[in-house]
């Protein structure tokens, strides 16, 4: 029958079809990457894997099938790529175990079976706890089926079409089996990645074209497209060949310029994988201490938003939301801090002004008719706008509710209340209600001469306000400041927000005064950046 | 006055003790593919934990993981995963960055 070196043509043809089968694939396998982590590298970190295996039989002097089984499995250990690549070294090193054990000059659907059985134990043995709905359930699978089948005796090309059928159908069930999966609305990558494997093998022994590559998936959802992007932007790899290399040191140097460190290897050869924004300063690190050679960079940044582009394209718009909000707001912090609160809630629509620019019934209108929701509520903010909302509400072309908010810390409080799948009418009940547990205050700058309490507060000195009523007045800002939040304190209350103004006042005596005088008071400080006020302050 | 790491909100802070965040790596150590087993530190009482220190001050939270890993895997690769895999998990239930994660690998077994 076959000979040794016929023996190596065979593995080394079904590898190569293998390859072709995950290269066609290997972007749609990119794509659906959301477990372990959402890094779209899934496709490309098994092709690679298999290419190390295939590289391998090139270079191989085997002579026996024992010894090509042991540098395949070599080959998959050496060159294995991330998590998957790493499962798959192991699956082809349980096979390999398998196989190099046997003198059958044949491979048929009994020695298969055994060696998809060793695959999968191996797998699953190199696990403290094994997940389920990954590449595990369906190396698993594919045993199983292999098992079943071959007391029949079936042609290896008919169990590879069976294996095949069996592999997708587990790869279907991933979703039931991680949650994540379900919830990203795709399949597991690694799993596919091995069904298109066994697909590739498949074509090769029956010796068909492989069948045309799936389209990207349509049904993809907007969690598994919005990556969170690394930290750092170039992932850096290189390898350091020199004398007395010091692993340590390398280590201690590199790891000031990011993370994700890999240093691994020996005095004489070193190879680095660093996570940076400054890969030349990797690099002359590798240079100073010798010879660098075989250097990877690639834009991580670029690959994540090539990938958000391309699926966005495909991904039909998210229905509209229920209901979404128009808030009047001043200042960039307090813009960002409105964003932040409707983020992943419900769409939200900034306009810009407050005391001493009221926005106009015209630019509220617009604000609601461009919100992509059903119905809208707007947050005035100030006690001036209020009328100009509701004259927008009244003029909208969708129901709108206003709710009163008179200051911006009201606002924000009314915002943590606010859910875009609930109607107008129901977020405002609610955020009424937030707004009824807030005491606000402000401190500016008089405007003009006012009467307080008999006396008279200067223009151009500090006036603190709490509630909208004039409580204190002089040239001291912390002691007019902390007037307007002991006023804020008169019932007990557990959190106090104080929003900078653009001016950037000087909060540290003030702090100090508070934390001496409410120890049990949480104070939480943000940059609100609106003009005029020095301060906004809200307690609850 | 607390032990824990802290995450500012326009409402306040949230804190989460150093033992809330070790038992999420543990969990997600445990799940890691080439972990067989936690190593080290055995004084630590809780199995859930064993293995695991967390640190760190208000620029993110440092993490140092103690595992044994299955012979015959690619050890740099296993160690990547669980670097990973482990940082994106904590900042995914936690909010907190993370800034860094020491991955000691310290044994290697061959099991069943």
């Amino acid at each position: 029958m076959t000979g040794l070196n016929g023996d190596r043509e065979a593995v080394e043809k079904l590898v190569d079809a293998a390859l072709a089968s995950l290269e066609a694939n290997r972007v749609r396998i990119d794509d659906l990457n959301v477990y372990p982590v959402p890094d779209g590298d899934t496709g490309t970190n098994l092709t690679m894997t298999v290419r190390a295996v295939a590289d391998a039989i090139d270079h191989t002097s085997a002579a026996s099938r024992h010894s090509l089984a042991r540098d395949v499995a070599r080959g998959a250990l050496m060159g294995a790529r991330g998590n998957s690549g790493v499962i798959f070294s192991q699956i082809i090193r349980g096979a390999a175990d398998v196989l190099g054990e046997t003198d059958e000059p044949v491979i048929d659907a009994q020695a298969t079976a055994r060696a998809l059985r060793g695959a999968s134990d191996a797998a699953y043995r190199a696990v403290r706890r094994p997940v389920e709905g990954t590449m595990l359930s369906v190396i698993r699978e594919l045993a199983e089926e292999a098992e079943a089948r071959a007391p029949e005796e079936p042609s290896l090309t008919q169990l590879l079409v069976d294996l095949v059928r069996r592999g997708e159908d587990a790869l279907a069930r991933t979703p039931d089996q991680l949650q994540i999966l379900k919830d990203a609305g795709v399949v597991d990558a690694g799993g596919a990645g091995l069904v298109e494997l066994v697909r590739g093998v498949a074509a090769a022994v029956s010796g068909e074209p492989l069948p045309a590559p799936a389209p990207i998936e349509e049904h993809l959802s907007h969690d598994a497209i919005h990556q969170e992007l690394s930290k750092y932007r170039y992932c850096t790899v290189f390898l350091i060949e020199g004398k007395d290399l010091d692993r340590d040191e390398l280590e201690r140097e590199l790891e000031q310029l990011g993370d994700s460190l890999l240093v691994v290897g020996d005095e004489n050869a070193i190879k680095v994988h660093i996570h940076t924004d400054d890969p030349g300063a990797a690099l002359s690190i590798g240079t100073r201490a010798g010879t660098i050679d075989r250097i990877e960079i690639a834009n991580m940044h670029e690959q994540t938003l090539d990938r958000e582009a391309r699926l966005l394209s495909i991904v039909p718009d998210a229905p509209p939301a229920q209901s979404g909000v128009v808030a009047v707001v001043a200042g960039d912090g307090n813009r960002k801090l409105f964003e932040s609160l409707a983020a992943q809630v419900g769409p939200i629509s900034i306009v810009e002004g407050g005391q001493t620019m009221n926005p106009s019934t015209a630019d509220l209108l617009r604000a609601v008719q461009s919100l992509d929701a059903e119905e809208a509520i707007i947050l005035p903010n100030n006690s001036n706008i209020v009328l100009a909302a509701e004259h927008a509400a009244v003029n909208a072309d969708r129901i709108v509710e206003v709710v009163a908010a008179t200051s911006i810390p009201a606002g924000l409080a009314a915002m943590v209340s606010f859910d875009g799948s609930r109607d107008a009418a129901e977020n405002a009940a609610e955020m009424r209600e937030a707004i009824e547990a807030v005491v606000t205050g402000e401190v500016t700058l008089a405007s003009r001469d006012v009467q307080l309490n008999g006396v008279a507060i200067v223009k151009g000195e500090w006036l603190g306000l709490a509630d909208g009523d004039p409580v204190a007045g002089g040239v001291d800002f912390g002691d007019v400041s902390y007037a307007v939040v002991e006023r804020l304190l008169a019932e007990p209350r557990e959190l106090l927000t104080l929003l900078v103004g653009s001016d950037g006042a000087d909060l540290d005596p003030l702090l100090a005064r508070i934390a001496t005088a409410h120890p049990a008071l949480e104070v939480d400080v943000q940059q609100g950046g609106q003009a005029h006020y020095a301060l906004l302050l809200g307690a609850e | 006055m607390e032990t824990g790491h802290a995450l500012s909100s326009p409402l306040g802070r949230i804190t989460i003790s150093g033992e809330a965040i070790a038992r999420i790596v543990g969990e997600t150590a445990r799940e890691c593919y080439g972990v067989v087993g936690m190593a080290g530190r055995k004084w630590l009482p809780d199995r859930a934990t064993r293995g695991i220190e967390i640190g760190g001050n208000g620029d993110g939270v440092t993490i140092d993981l103690h595992v044994v890993v299955e012979y015959g895997l690619n050890l740099a690769e296993v160690a990547s995963t669980i670097r990973n895999r482990v940082g994106y998990e904590v900042e995914r239930l936690t909010g907190l960055s993370v800034q860094t994660i020491e991955v000691h690998i310290e044994d290697v077994k061959r099991s069943g």
